[in-house]
């Protein structure tokens, strides 16, 4: 069994990843937050570059990376749920689909980029562009990041299962989940709103 | 007590209840989330008055299935889940509202 100790997730200081991940989440989706709300600002002093720039966009790749990274999120908990059960092989192999789906919502977001690209749609394109390639690019950075911590994590798993630490797991789980939420804002608001 | 005296008793896990429970929830949470996104997607093509509350409504199902399900907030202090409720009401009714 990996090495834990009964956390009371009731208590405030406690939350299940722990205080400090969820105190940067809230800081992330703030200024994702703020981001969008400067976007919608814009795209109300722009209604029809941002109704024509938005429609520019493949939506369908938009859904498919949304299905990636839920997928991916489901892999995680799974993952996590497994190590809580001591169930290493199981947790190893949900923790290495999970990194594979980041890996595809990384290649399909490549994908997207080198078609936008080529068609001239750059970040001085337009306002909405701008916002596009600045909030997509900033969650892309984020993935990147999780997936190298779940690199590190499945590190610690494969050598030495015993001594991993349920808590740093969940903190680690709960880091790539938080690309979900970023990414569950970004998609609706820049794929489809305007 | 035959299975006892032949050994065929099979011992379950005092937790197994809440294993297969968690497991069950994680599948649900997850095709919930995918009819949702679908939803999403054929919603987006629409032309309704009031489409942008119904995609920001859908939104808002599929953020609480991931906080609350996959990342266990459900399990956390109530003021971690008002606060996460909060901010997302608020950002998306300001969106909106702009």
């Amino acid at each position: 069994m990996a090495n834990t100790i009964k956390i009371d997730y009731k208590n405030i200081f406690y939350p299940p990843g722990g205080i400090l991940m969820w105190i940067v989440i809230y800081l992330e989706l703030v200024t994702f937050g703020i981001a969008l709300v400067f976007m919608a600002f814009s795209a109300k002093a722009e209604p029809e570059v941002f109704h024509e720039s938005r429609l520019l966009l493949n939506t369908a790749y938009g859904a498919i990376n949304t299905v990636f990274l839920l997928s991916s999120g489901w892999c995680m908990a799974q993952s996590v749920h497994f190590l809580k059960k001591g169930n290493f092989s199981k947790s190893k192999l949900f923790l290495n689909l999970t990194i594979l789906g980041g890996f595809l919502f990384l290649a399909l977001k490549g994908v997207e980029y080198y078609g936008k690209m080529e068609a001239g749609y750059t970040i001085g394109y337009n306002s909405f562009f701008s916002y596009y390639w600045m909030l997509t690019l900033f969650h892309v950075v984020h993935v990147v990041v999780g997936i190298v911590i779940l690199f590190v994590s499945g590190n610690a798993l494969r050598k030495n299962p015993e001594t991993l630490k349920i808590e740093d797991y969940e903190a680690s789980a709960t880091f790539w989940h938080m690309c979900d939420l970023i990414w569950l804002l970004l998609f609706p608001i820049i794929y489809l709103l305007f | 007590m035959a299975y006892v005296r032949l050994n065929l008793a099979v011992a379950f896990p005092d937790n197994l209840f809440i294993i297969l429970t968690m497991e069950r929830t994680f599948n649900i949470t997850w095709i919930v989330l995918i009819g949702l996104t679908i939803l999403t997607a054929v919603f987006a093509n629409v032309e309704m008055k009031y489409i942008a509350i119904v995609i920001l409504g859908l939104s808002v199902l599929k953020f609480i299935g991931v906080a609350f399900f996959f990342m266990e907030l459900k399990k956390a202090n109530v003021f971690w889940r008002v606060l996460l409720v909060g901010f997302l009401g608020l950002l998306l009714t300001v969106v909106w509202a702009i």
